[in-house]
């Protein structure tokens, strides 16, 4: 890669988020082993968190400090980042994490610098990014046509870059002006919807679209009843749909679990599905399409209609096949 | 108050498309049929539902495409939209997030629109950019995906909660005019009533062409379409559907995660 390479860190609470340690290593996948890291916040926070970072990553460190970073929003974000760029070399990789703070503001600040914004990327190609397509059928592999390049990085295709390094790089604060921002942040909610029973469970039978109707809901408890310490799981189609509440929702804004089995029953297999199931010691799939993308991280992948192979499945277990 | 909602057509099932691999190409199929973006329909519903609470709000839905796209666009109007905008490719083009943002933001501007809707992402492409960089375009705020809103009295702000990591919420105050991109789940997308279906039928939508609206050049090109990457390499358990039944239980048990 040509040009700087800067690493938007991510943080919460005080401290960086995990996925920018695989920013990390993403930056050494694209053959690069000095990005500078950067790290946005209030004057209260930036230096704890700047060198948090530097000694973490040995790396040089631009903390952008101002009262209006206080709390993240979009519009701080950019506000913050559109001047810093605009006078940082041409040439330029600024990289953030796909998450839905990255992707909320790394759009906006593409705009703000005639830069190209790619999303969800998962790969490096020839000067190129590969990012999924087509429920995960496919990669599309993308040439970048402008010397500024904003990227977000789906945290899971990458480690966490855990070299211990020998010295800590240099922290450089810079004062971000006090911006008055339109955008009014009033904190954050927590999920209404975590469910300790799917956390505890040693089987998860999860539902997908592919059940068709919540009438055949019933399917998967029935197969869900045959083992013990069990719970139902959804992807969010399904509680979309009504079928079943959100509390069984698994996924990026739902519940995180790694069962010892994980029966993913007319589910394809979106990122944003396997972020929450992706750890589970043993996955098997029911679907009815071989190319579907959870077969790519199924231990045991069936090729099956559902709603006559879950039936034919219990019958067969309760007669002692 | 001024509502545009932005509508994409996508393709009903992946598993319709042709992959020409040496070619690095994805093409419709014989089979492929046309719906309008899930995300987006949650975006419909939500600005019908705005409307029905203010009661002098007019909603129009706007979507860029070949002419294949003048049909959900015709489903916007039966499911309640004032009034439809189409802006024209001509013939299949596989445009980006940028050029459609571009595309959308010229033909949008001038028109006094105080909210503009999206959905969080479109199902095919996955790029979730279509309605940020819209806002910058038209220099509007903006906030993504959304499972929450409520406009103020005045009609002067929304305030606006963010679906985020394990479904906590960022809440947030933005001033109109802002851009929003809906996530699933905010509300129950209705079917259309009689009375629209009938009322879109005599509808005209607006014809744009695209290639008379100003639009930047494209920021990044594809090079090719991939397979997947390979994953885990499971195993596939074959057989007639009752084998793969009594395979499955005899592994289930080997692990002991089903009682003998
Ligand atoms: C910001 C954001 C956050 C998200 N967060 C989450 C999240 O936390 N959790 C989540 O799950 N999703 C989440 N999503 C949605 C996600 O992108 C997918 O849309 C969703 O996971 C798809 O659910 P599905 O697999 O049930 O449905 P589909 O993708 O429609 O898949 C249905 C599958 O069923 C198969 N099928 C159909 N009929 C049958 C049959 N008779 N027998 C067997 N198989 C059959 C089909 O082949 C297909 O593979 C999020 C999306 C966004 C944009």
């Amino acid at each position: 890669m040509n040009g700087r390479f800067f690493i938007i860190a991510l943080h919460e609470g005080g401290r960086v988020r995990e996925e920018t340690w695989r920013l990390v290593s993403f930056a050494r996948r694209c053959g690069v082993a000095d990005p500078v890291m950067m790290v946005l916040s209030d004057e209260g926070a930036i230096e704890q968190l700047a060198d948090e970072l530097a000694h973490r990553t040995g790396l040089d460190v631009a903390g952008l400090a101002g009262s209006h970073l206080r709390e993240y929003s979009a519009e701080a974000y950019i506000r913050t980042l559109v001047p810093f760029f605009r006078d940082a070399p041409e040439e330029a990789h600024i990289v953030t994490a796909h998450t839905s703070r990255g992707i909320d503001f790394a759009p906006q600040l593409s705009a703000g610098i005639d830069a190209c914004c790619i999303t969800a990327v998962e790969d490096v190609g020839q000067g190129t990014f590969i990012r999924s397509v087509h429920h995960g059928r496919f990669r599309a592999e993308v040439r970048a046509d402008r010397p500024r390049v904003v990227l977000t990085v789906l945290p899971e295709a990458f480690a966490p870059d855990d070299v211990a390094p020998g010295n800590p790089g240099k922290v450089r604060i810079v004062p971000a002006g006090d911006i008055s921002l339109s955008t009014c942040s009033r904190g954050a909610r927590a999920p209404v919807h975590a469910n300790m029973g799917l956390t505890r469970a040693e089987v998860i039978v999860s539902a997908g679209r592919g059940l068709g109707s919540g009438e055949n809901i019933r399917l998967v408890t029935m197969l869900s009843s045959l083992f013990p310490k069990s719970a139902l799981g959804a992807t969010r189609a399904v509680c979309d749909q009504g079928w079943l509440d959100y509390s069984h929702q698994i996924g990026s804004t739902g519940n995180t679990v790694s069962p010892r089995l994980y029966l993913a029953c007319g589910i394809s297999g979106a990122i944003q599905h396997l972020a929450g199931m992706r750890d589970s010691g043993m996955i098997v799939a029911v679907n009815t399409d071989p190319c579907a993308a959870i077969f790519r991280v199924a231990h045991y992948g069936i090729v099956e209609d559902l709603t006559t192979f879950i039936p034919l499945l219990v019958d067969r277990y309760l007669r002692g096949e | 108050m001024k509502i545009l909602v932005c509508i994409k057509e996508v393709y009903d099932s992946p598993e319709t498309l042709v992959f020409d691999e040496s070619a690095g190409r994805v093409t419709f199929g014989p089979h492929t049929v046309f719906r309008m973006n899930r995300y987006d329909e949650y975006a419909l519903e939500e600005a019908l539902r705005i409307r029905e609470r203010l009661s002098s709000a007019v909603v129009d839905a706007i979507s860029v495409g070949s002419p294949r796209v003048s049909r959900i666009i015709r489903r916007a109007l039966e499911m309640g939209a004032n009034h439809g905008i189409h802006v024209q490719t001509p013939g299949e083009t596989c445009l980006s997030a940028f050029e459609r943002a571009h595309l959308i933001a010229s033909a949008a501007r001038g028109r006094g629109y105080d909210l503009v809707l999206a959905g969080v992402m479109a199902e095919d492409d996955m790029e979730s950019q279509v309605g940020p960089l819209l806002a910058a375009v038209l220099e509007y705020g903006c906030a993504t995906g959304v499972i929450f809103e409520e406009i103020s009295a005045d009609g002067g702000r929304v305030a606006v909660e963010r679906e985020v990591e394990g479904g906590s919420r960022e809440c947030l105050t933005l001033a109109l005019p802002c851009v929003l991109t809906i996530q699933s789940g905010i509300n129950t997308p209705r079917y259309p009533a009689l009375s629209h279906v009938l009322r879109a039928r005599s509808s005209e939508l607006e014809c744009i062409e695209a290639s008379g609206l100003a639009a930047p050049p494209p920021t990044q090109g594809l090079v090719r379409i991939l397979p997947p990457a390979q994953g885990r390499q499971g195993e596939v358990i074959e057989g007639a559907a009752v084998e793969k039944a009594d395979k499955l239980i005899r592994i289930l048990r080997e692990h002991s995660l089903l009682p003998r």
